[in-house]
């Protein structure tokens, strides 16, 4: 894969061999979205789209570094396949402009877009070509001579493992085959950006995270710009180095995924990633980024680490991740973040369990706990009076 | 799910398609009487085909019906793909509605009323009537028939399949001739043999629209028919119902074959 | 722009052959008829606006109201494209149901051969049923040999004899739509139904019947509309007591070359295939747009 292999600084060869939230920027020190000197290579400006009087994209500004694996996460409908759409050129803005390395090409038709090439959902491969000719389409529409289609074509198949299947037409393969194919399409034109809608939607679950890991292999080796639409939060955690979270045709916020797990900006976005629980307070007191609440249980005071600027008597929310709540038979010696209720539902999933649990207000507070065998005290039970408790740490004021 | 034939069903069937045949099998079966006599069995025979054959004026009809169906079936399929990519791929224009009512109001328009109204057209623009007034005639209400056929196709493929080719490079007049027409190319055909059959069969259009020297077969069949039920027409009838029956099912077969070549292929995938 | 081209090619067809020629037909039936070739007035030579609306006469129209003739044509078409049309649709239905119902292997097959006898010249398929119901054809052949019937009936050469001309050549057109519709509704509607108590016939006027309706309208339209306009089957099966206004047409076309007259019968007769026509298209465009 000699040409393909660019040497920067990312490509670490394999792709980090663990699940669960991955952080790329602390690993490699890559995040040029800090670096004023660095220029975007694509660039939405105040992009808006309508279809009628349906608004899918309401005044986006976004910049994508050279080199990111970028994810834009959301439910759908929120606009997240329409904004790839305008970057492909397969739609065109109501308003706006999108730059691609500092040249406009908001009115460029998709085949006029050298720069940029898309992985499609249903992977749209050509029923009627064999997986080489799918593969070497987008070089023959170059008119590039046909010993360099078929050096270009060789490559993009080893790099996937497809070159059993050369002669193959898409039905005689595999869905897990079919998804290899498509992705091989694209990367074989060598675009500086790739574009992949739901790429790994049609897969079942095992499928679907090797899968991951094989695109974040490739994306490292050849120093694309990935920009990938996804519904599933785990994926856009696993693959990207940051994730757009999108709601309603409007960006809600830009981080990289421990950012964005750790530090949501609104309760929205914290909901959409992983759960959560969102307790509701106003503020009584701020001494050294340490903010007091007035619960909205009554008895209950919470105190939390923030630089959040809040004032006094603002109303605010507090989230909270499951895993760091304790849950306890005991009341805890001391009478901050705590609160007291009825256990309503326990999920028991094997390694950990699920404790919901019902406070003074009828709200569900949920904890998690393992099942390990250091696991003292009888175990916790339906409609058991239990006490949670968490660290000052562990709460994130929401204002929003 | 139930996969079973019930009785009732059965028995709807077979009586459906009894009523459905039964006519077609006894004009058959007839066309091989020995005796002139429509209702008289008279043993069997194959003289009324020689017969045919002798019939100068029949074997000329015949051949002009099938140029006009050959010609008029070719273009309507063009046009009529034209006007399926027109409705299905160009989005929004001037004149659309009015577009999309010209391409369907022929589906069910009384052919009385589109004889009469092209034949005005023939002689209000002083076009001498004959072989290609009857073609124009026939590529007008076959287009139309061809252009439902290829959109039902083009609806229902994979438009990011297009999309795709786009995508890699290609501008869409290239996109059209690699991709779109290779996978619609079935219905293309299939539009084809339609158009190629309604125009064998049409009476009404070609009696208002020909002229001079252009009968065409139907033409022919029809006035000796109100003279009265022949062995001869009988004959030719099993001619054009067997031309007819051998190509649905040629087609058939094909697409049968393949959609089954196509099922074997995906299991082996898995 | 290429795309201009490929919207004009068609559009520019249909306008030329199929939208224009209405108009002229429109025109002509509002001149007068002469003894010539072509045999009318010709008034294509409008040499402006106002000299065409004085020109115009609504002559042939008061002809045509005035001779019951054609009011008794025009009525009666409409009745028998709607008698024959529920009997294609009562004879179709139960067709359609046991193809939906048949095992799914099966399906492909009935349907072709369902499709097969629209792909047989419509004029042979009428001309096969002369030979069937005439005095001295085979049904009555049949009938007396068993000694079913005595007296030969008499079926060819009136109204009966177009029914059974329509609901034959018409009924694929009904099949079709209500099969693809019937085989949309799943059979686990109706266990779901006789799972909470509904015998199955009930179960079908409540569940499958009322699913079934597009398909129902759509063949009943696609039926009706060519019926009314239907010209050979009244012709060949029909006696001088069936009026139909295709028939009509056709003889004041070619029998008394009164191109004006024939032209103002084809005006009504499109008049009153506007709404059925309308409604069709509507439900097209649903469709089209539903997918």
């Amino acid at each position: 894969m000699s040409e393909f292999a660019s040497p920067p600084a990312t490509a670490t060869g394999a792709a980090p061999p663990r699940s669960g939230p991955r952080s790329f920027a602390p690993q490699s020190g890559f995040s040029p979205w800090k670096d004023p000197s660095q220029a975007p290579i694509v660039r939405f400006d105040n992009v808006t789209k309508q279809f009628g009087d349906f608004v899918a994209v309401k005044s986006c500004t976004l910049d994508i570094y050279e080199r990111e694996f970028f994810a834009l996460l959301g439910p759908s409908g929120c606009g997240k396949s329409t904004l790839l759409r305008m970057l492909a050129g397969f739609e065109q803005p109501t308003d706006g402009r999108i730059m691609v390395q500092g040249k406009d090409i908001t009115a460029l038709p998709p085949y006029e877009r050298s720069d940029v090439n898309m992985m499609f959902q249903s992977y749209a491969l050509f029923p009627h070509m064999t997986v080489e000719s799918n593969i070497g389409f987008g070089l023959r529409q170059e008119g590039m001579p046909k010993g360099e289609i078929a050096a270009r074509v060789e490559e993009a198949m080893a790099m996937v493992e497809l070159k059993p299947f050369a002669k193959r037409k898409p039905n005689q393969l595999s869905g897990g085959q079919q998804q290899r194919v498509a992705l091989a399409r694209a990367i074989a034109k060598k675009p500086r950006i790739m574009l992949l809608d739901e790429p790994l939607g049609a897969l079942d679950k095992k499928l679907r995270q090797q899968a991951q890991f094989e695109l974040m292999r490739i994306q490292e080796s050849t120093g694309t710009t990935f920009i990938i639409v996804t519904h599933d939060q785990e994926e856009a955690m696993t693959v990207a180095s940051r994730i757009a979270v999108m709601d309603k045709g409007n960006i809600i916020q830009v981080a990289t995924p421990n950012d964005i797990y750790e530090a949501p900006k609104s309760r929205y976005v914290a909901g959409f990633i992983g759960d959560v629980n969102v307790l509701e307070g106003k503020v009584s007191g701020i001494t050294d980024g340490v903010i007091d609440i007035e619960g909205a249980v009554s008895g209950c005071h919470y105190k939390t680490r923030s630089n959040e600027p809040v004032s006094i008597g603002q109303q605010v929310w507090l989230a909270i991740r499951p895993e760091k709540v304790r849950i306890t038979h005991d009341k805890p010696q001391s009478a901050i973040n705590v609160v007291n209720g009825k256990v309503d539902d326990v999920g028991y999933l094997g390694s950990i369990s699920h404790y919901h649990v019902k406070i003074g207000n009828g709200q569900r507070v949920t904890a998690l706990r393992a099942n390990t065998a250091m696991t003292v005290g009888p175990p916790i039970s339906w409609e058991d009076d239990v006490w949670m408790d968490w660290p000052t740490e562990a709460g994130i004021i929401l204002t929003s | 799910m139930q996969t079973r034939f019930s009785w009732f069903n059965v028995t709807s069937i077979v009586l459906g398609f009894a009523f459905l045949y039964i006519p077609i099998l006894l004009l058959v079966i007839y066309s091989f009487n020995e005796s002139r006599l429509v209702t008289v069995w008279g043993g069997w025979s194959t003289k009324w085909y020689g017969s045919l054959l002798n019939n100068e004026q029949l074997l000329t009809a015949g051949w002009v019906t099938l140029r006009v169906a050959f010609i008029s079936a070719t273009f309507a399929t063009i046009l009529g793909t034209l006007a399926a990519i027109v409705l299905t791929r160009l989005g929004a224009f001037r004149g659309r509605t009015l577009f999309s009512g010209l391409v369907f109001a022929p589906l069910v328009m009384p052919e009385v009323i589109t004889g009469l109204s092209l034949l005005l057209l023939f002689v209000a623009i002083g076009m001498d009537r004959g072989f290609w007034t009857i073609t124009i005639a026939h590529i007008t209400f076959s287009m139309c028939f061809a252009a439902v056929v290829v959109q039902s196709r083009l609806l229902d493929f994979d438009k990011s399949v297009e999309e795709a080719a786009m995508d890699l490079g290609a501008t869409p007049v290239n996109s059209f001739f690699q991709v779109t027409l290779p996978i619609i190319a079935p219905a293309v055909i299939s539009a084809w043999l339609l158009a190629f059959t309604l125009s064998l069969d049409d009476l009404v259009i070609a009696s208002f629209t020909t002229g001079p020297g252009a009968t065409t077969l139907p033409m022919k069949i029809y006035s000796q028919v109100r003279l009265g039920v022949t062995p001869e027409i009988n004959a030719v009838s099993t001619i054009m119902i067997a031309f007819v029956t051998v190509g649905v099912l040629a087609a058939s077969y094909i697409t049968k074959r393949s959609t089954m070549k196509a099922a074997a292929d995906a299991r082996k995938a898995q | 722009m290429r795309r201009w081209y490929v919207i004009a090619a068609p559009y520019i067809w249909l306008l030329l052959f199929f939208l224009i020629p209405f108009f002229i037909v429109f025109k002509l039936s509002l001149s007068d008829m002469a003894r010539a070739m072509p045999p009318y007035v010709p008034v294509f030579d409008m040499s402006g606006l106002a000299n065409f609306f004085s020109q115009l006469d609504f002559e042939n129209y008061t002809f045509l109201l005035s001779d019951p003739l054609y009011i008794n044509a025009y009525t009666s078409s409409l009745k028998i494209a709607a008698v024959a049309t529920m009997f294609t649709l009562l004879v179709g239905y139960p067709i359609a149901y046991g193809m939906a119902r048949a095992p799914r292997e099966w399906r492909p097959t009935l349907m072709m051969l369902v499709i097969l006898p629209f792909w047989t010249s419509f004029l042979i398929r009428v001309y096969a049923w002369i030979g069937i119901l005439k005095k001295e054809g085979l049904l009555n052949l049949f009938l007396m040999n068993y000694g079913i019937i005595s007296e030969p009936l008499n079926i060819m050469n009136t109204t009966t004899a177009v029914y059974i001309g329509i609901v034959y050549s018409y009924l694929p057109f009904m099949i079709l739509p209500l099969y693809s519709s019937l085989e949309k509704i799943s059979p686990a509607l109706n266990e779901a139904a006789e799972d909470l108590g509904s015998p199955p016939w009930r179960a079908f006027w409540q569940v499958t019947f009322p699913l079934s309706m597009p398909g129902v309208i759509a063949g009943c339209l696609l039926v009706f509309i060519p019926a009314t306009g239907e010209f050979v089957i009244p012709d060949l099966l029909g006696g001088s007591e069936t009026l139909m206004i295709g028939k009509t047409l056709w003889s004041e076309f070619f029998n008394n070359s009164d191109w004006p007259v024939s032209s103002a019968v084809a005006v009504v007769l499109l008049l009153a295939l506007v709404v059925p026509i309308v409604v069709f298209q509507r439900m097209q465009q649903r469709e089209r747009e539903a997918v």
